[in-house]
């Protein structure tokens, strides 16, 4: 058989093959679940990001600090501010408008969930910030510490992840070449 | 089939959704249906549309129970999906697609592929596809014991009409590897057909 009628005749094997049982009782079974939300593995990555990031900045805070902090109060808006530590790292006025504005859009997609998942991603970004405010502490008695620079570097592009993941956006987001 | 038509999901008994499969249908409102829940106008879509779904899966897989499973797999993720669907293309289309990537993600989770080929080759003749008949069945088998690679390409191109372009986009590959993986399956095919004895 040539190829040529090879490939005519294919296009002729069957393409409608009933099942030789009924497959619908399992499939109901299957469908009986609710539906999955989508929002689950957005959940199931920020916590994990989160969880790295925290253990991460722990471990470097303990280590190079060598003894416990007292607990500081988080404050958010000052973040960026706080990030001038390490002359090869400042933040760009691009980057903070680009974590601005996806700050701005969190805040429209927040109002869209559950009160539960709502509570879950803040508390999540929260840690994250959290862990962004003790690298700065850190780093602002020692400003050359490249291990606490890169960490901080890793920690802010994991805080517009998850910003970004959240907000559902599209839009590109500034990566380390525009720190 | 005007009742059928006009009525709403919930009035279809069993009874009226499996004899009138083979009629034309409002698979529109079917959706619209199953989008809100409506689990009876889900079966109904199943039952109009099992043989595509089922089918596909047994050429892709070649292999009975594995196409079952992974036929009520599509279905479940289409379930899941459904509202995702906006109707840019027809449904049986977006069905196959579901099912395309159930049975490519049931192969990379299982070792089953390597048992089934193993199997493939040990049986001398597998008609596993009662509907082809003659030389469309030694073609249909022939078709069964090409690689996974080879033979997923031709079977969405040469058998369902699937572009290169298209195939690639279903199966994850670049259109050049299945321009490739489509000459590779003609190649083997027409050896296993001319050692058979195939006149052309």
């Amino acid at each position: 058989m040539n190829e040529d009628k090879l490939v005519s005749t294919a296009s002729r094997l069957t393409t409608e093959i009933a099942p030789e049982r009924d497959l619908w009782p399992g499939i109901a079974e299957g469908i009986q679940a609710p539906r999955r939300q989508s929002w689950a593995p957005v959940f199931a990555q920020a916590a994990a990001i989160v969880l790295l990031i925290g253990a991460s900045s722990a471990v470097t805070y303990v280590t190079v600090k060598g003894q416990q902090q007292p607990v500081t109060q988080v404050t958010p808006e000052l973040m960026f501010e706080q990030t001038s530590f390490g002359g090869r790292y400042n933040l760009g006025p691009d980057f903070q408008d680009a974590r601005a504005e996806l700050a701005t859009q969190l805040d429209v997609e927040l109002a869209k969930l559950s009160p539960e998942s709502r509570a879950e991603v803040e508390d999540n970004l929260e840690f994250v910030q959290k862990a962004i405010y003790e690298i700065n502490q850190a780093l602002a008695e020692e400003p050359n510490n490249a291990l606490l620079q890169s960490k901080l570097l890793m920690a802010y592009r994991e805080e517009l992840s998850v910003l970004r993941r959240v907000g559902g956006l599209t839009r590109n987001v500034m990566m380390r070449n525009d720190i | 089939m005007a009742a059928l038509l006009t009525a709403t999901c919930s009035d279809y008994s069993p009874e009226m959704v499996t004899t009138n499969i083979d009629m034309v249908a409002d698979e529109a409102a079917w959706i619209r249906q199953a989008q809100r829940s409506d689990a009876r106008a889900f079966e109904a879509l199943y039952r109009m549309h099992v043989d595509k779904v089922y089918g596909l899966c047994l050429r892709m897989t070649g292999n009975v129970s594995e196409a079952e499973d992974c036929a009520q797999d599509a279905f479940i993720q289409a379930w899941n999906k459904l509202g995702k669907f906006r109707g840019d293309s027809a449904f049986a289309t977006w069905l196959h697609r579901i099912a395309v990537n159930t049975v490519l993600g049931r192969i990379r989770k299982s070792k089953r592929e390597q048992d089934r080929i193993q199997a493939v080759s040990d049986a001398a003749t597998l008609s596993f596809i009662k509907d082809d008949a003659g030389e469309l069945r030694d073609l249909s088998d022939a078709v069964n014991r090409l690689p996974s690679g080879a033979r997923h390409v031709f079977v969405l191109h040469a058998v369902y009409g699937y572009s290169h372009d298209e195939t690639g986009t279903m199966l994850g590959i670049a259109e050049g590897t299945s321009k490739a993986q489509f000459h590779r399956a003609r190649r083997l095919l027409r050896q296993q057909l001319d050692d058979q004895g195939f006149e052309a």
